[in-house]
């Protein structure tokens, strides 16, 4: 066809200009795919970070409040076991984190019998924590004590491990918790966990003074699980009872829903809110909401500056897209208006030019994903890990410590109030976003050719003829 | 084949190109048009193709009045019945001789091998054959002007306008492509407008009117 040969002969002659051109279009659509990838990776990040949390297959976790502090100086505040005595003391406690209260485990079968519900399962997030109180005439004047370690312990409803943080880990030794185990001295550890404390399977970890044998070692998708040790949720429930702890039999703290469909969410979580007027009850939705961190940071630079960088990059490189088109047909006028004389229709005229700006834009869309996916890379190679922080109990803010010093007013967060996941930030690109290049780098391609052939084809034959060249 | 009465073209800057120009034109005749530089020749050539429009009068070919047509239908005109030769050749500079000459069957509709058919005869009308596959850039003023009229030609028009065909060309040069667009208006009873202003080309044509400021005057 004349049109192919004609397209093909002028593309030729301009390679330089058509190459330009291509490139100012790849370098906008390359941007876009790569802010895309960019929200995608946080995207997965959240999603990872959600999946650690809540586990794969949950669509609700309802916690509650913790109960008020006791009053200082009260018989309930004087827990005693801070207190230093003559001889050294290593205490190994297990309880309830800051920011999250129990629930009867009865409110797991109310919530099951719900409309919409396919499973539910309760859960035990726990905090151990070694203490070494050193003896009151060891401790030297203004030497503060030997900080405490903490680690988080998670107790499973063994008859529905596919819910939760627990099912989101991949087993890489050992074997998962099963019903038989629901109250043996078994436990399974995160690989971090067990690699950190050379813990094998066949070996021993103490929780709260009693040893536990390890049964399965667990990887979490990205940046470590919701807990580092998982016991059988009655083994959890009977250990966190030490001096004044609340007992916690029969008791849960995060109750784990999983609905029948997606769409069903927000109407389960209402039914759940007015079952349980006093619990968080959140979603998937809502947790994402409620993260913070430098996941949280990269999710909003994404969300906002990237946005606003990808439509600035893609409409500069339209503009210098229209100019060159533009230029282009400034420098054909009398080729256009010989084309007139010749009896060429003026849409003709248009189709051609077009035609041209679309193989450009066929060409930056390739360069452009070719840009999109070196961008993407760059960004996976260079991120650094974000993390994720979310209260235990995600409705709430995380319980605060309030300290006076000689500066004034100190507030931080009280160790183990909130859950911080450290997550890889990746930049992946889908087909999607590839679409996506594809269609602006040819819409370009097609907006431009479409002007300047107009262009061209509203010039009166005498003007364009009588152009110098 | 075309009457002109009364035509005149004025424009909103500079001079008035025609006034009250008033022509017969036959079929299958040749006539010339000289004068000087700016005195309204192309512009009269102009609108014979259908390229412009008159302020003032009509223009009728073959009964059709151009003034008054529709700008789809004067394209359609220049597509069909009228070929436009030009002094500077405005041949595409990407396209062979071949293809340039095709560019202006396009319009027609034709099938490629129609197309590709029709153009080879033209070559072979002006003796360009052996070059068809070469660029502009790669022929001489001469065989450029004969891409051009073999562009025209190859449509087969009723009518052939040429504007200073031979304004670029040396004097050889001149007189082989006059010799030839003589030749083709014998063979295929054209009727041939030249615009020229030069007196050698114009003492070849049976008819010459001399154009000095937008106005005509018919000689012999």
């Amino acid at each position: 066809m004349f049109f192919f040969t004609y397209l093909r002969r002028e593309l030729r002659r301009r390679i330089r200009q058509t190459v330009v051109t291509a490139l100012g279009l790849a370098v906008g659509v390359g941007l876009v795919v790569t802010v895309i990838a960019v929200t995608t990776g946080v995207g997965d990040a959240q999603a990872a970070v959600l999946r650690s949390l809540y586990g794969i297959g949950t669509d609700v976790t309802v916690t509650t409040e913790p109960p008020p502090a006791p009053k200082p100086n009260s018989p309930e505040a004087d827990g005693g076991f801070f207190t230093p005595g003559a001889a050294e003391q290593h205490l190994d406690l297990l309880g309830l984190p800051p920011g999250l209260g129990p629930l009867d485990a009865a409110s797991v079968a109310r919530i099951g019998r719900q409309q919409g519900v396919r499973a539910v399962a309760g859960g035990l997030s726990l905090i151990d924590t070694n203490v070494t109180v050193p003896a009151a005439d060891a401790l030297p004047p203004g030497k503060p004590p030997k900080l405490p370690t903490t680690f988080a312990v998670e107790g499973v409803d063994v008859g529905h491990t596919g819910l939760g943080p627990y099912a989101s880990g991949e087993l890489t030794k050992g074997r998962n918790l099963t019903k038989a185990d629901a109250s043996a001295a078994v436990a399974v550890v995160d690989s971090g966990y067990a690699k950190a404390n050379e813990l094998t399977v066949g070996g021993k970890v103490t929780v709260a003074g009693t040893e536990f044998e390890v049964v399965g070692i667990v990887r979490q998708p990205q940046g470590g699980g919701a807990a580092e040790v998982y016991l059988p949720l009655a083994r959890a429930q009977a250990m966190a009872k030490f001096q004044n702890l609340p007992d916690l039999t029969g008791k849960v703290n995060k109750i784990y829903v999983a609905a029948d469909d997606a769409a069903a969410v927000p109407a389960l979580r209402d039914r759940i809110e007015a079952l349980l007027p006093s619990a968080t009850v959140t979603s998937a939705d809502s947790l994402a909401g409620a993260v913070s961190g430098s996941l949280a940071s990269a999710a909003d630079l994404a969300g906002r500056l990237g946005r606003w960088l990808a439509v600035a990059g893609l409409v500069a490189a339209f503009a210098v897209t229209a100019l060159l088109t533009m230029a282009s047909v400034a420098r054909r006028v009398r080729e256009f208006g010989t084309l007139k004389a010749l009896g060429w229709r003026g849409r003709r005229i248009v189709g051609q030019v077009v035609g041209e700006s679309a193989v450009v834009g066929v060409l930056g869309a390739a360069l452009g994903i070719a840009v999109g996916f070196g961008g993407a890379a760059l960004v996976t190679a260079l991120a650094p890990p974000v993390s994720a922080t979310v209260a235990q109990n995600p409705g709430s803010t995380p319980a605060e410590s309030v300290s006076i010093n000689g500066s004034g007013m100190h507030h931080g967060v009280v160790d183990g109030a909130t859950h911080t996941i450290s997550v890889q930030l990746t930049a992946p690109v889908t087909l999607t976003a590839v679409a996506l290049a594809v269609g602006l780098a040819i819409a370009g391609g097609l907006a431009a050719g479409t002007l300047g052939g107009w262009r061209a084809a509203r010039l009166r034959p005498t003007t364009a003829l009588g152009r110098v060249d | 084949m075309y009457i002109l009465k009364g035509v005149t073209r004025t424009h909103r800057k500079g001079p008035t190109a025609l006034r009250d120009v008033d022509l017969d034109i036959a079929g299958g005749e040749w006539l010339v048009v000289r004068g000087h530089t700016g005195g309204g020749k192309t512009t009269l050539l102009n609108i014979l193709g259908g390229l412009d429009r008159p302020t003032a009068g009509t223009v009728t070919l073959d009964g059709a009045d151009l003034t008054t047509m529709p700008e789809d239908a004067l394209t359609r005109v220049r597509a069909k019945t009228v070929g436009f030769v030009f002094q500077t050749f405005n041949l595409i500079p990407t396209l062979t001789a071949a293809e340039n000459v095709e560019a202006g069957l396009v319009p027609l509709g034709l099938a490629t091998v129609e197309r590709r058919r029709r153009t080879a005869e033209a070559l072979a009308d002006v003796g360009l054959t052996e070059r068809s596959g070469h660029l502009p850039t790669e022929l001489s003023g001469g065989q450029q002007q004969r891409v051009g009229i073999a562009r025209a030609l190859a449509k087969r028009p009723k009518v052939l306008l040429a504007d200073e065909p031979t304004g670029n060309l040396d004097e050889d040069t001149r007189d082989e492509i006059i010799g030839l667009l003589e030749s083709l208006w014998r063979v295929y009873d054209l009727t041939l407008v030249l615009v020229t202003h030069d007196p050698a080309v114009a003492d070849r044509a049976p008819r010459v009117a001399d154009m000095t400021r937008g106005q005509l005057t018919i000689r012999g």
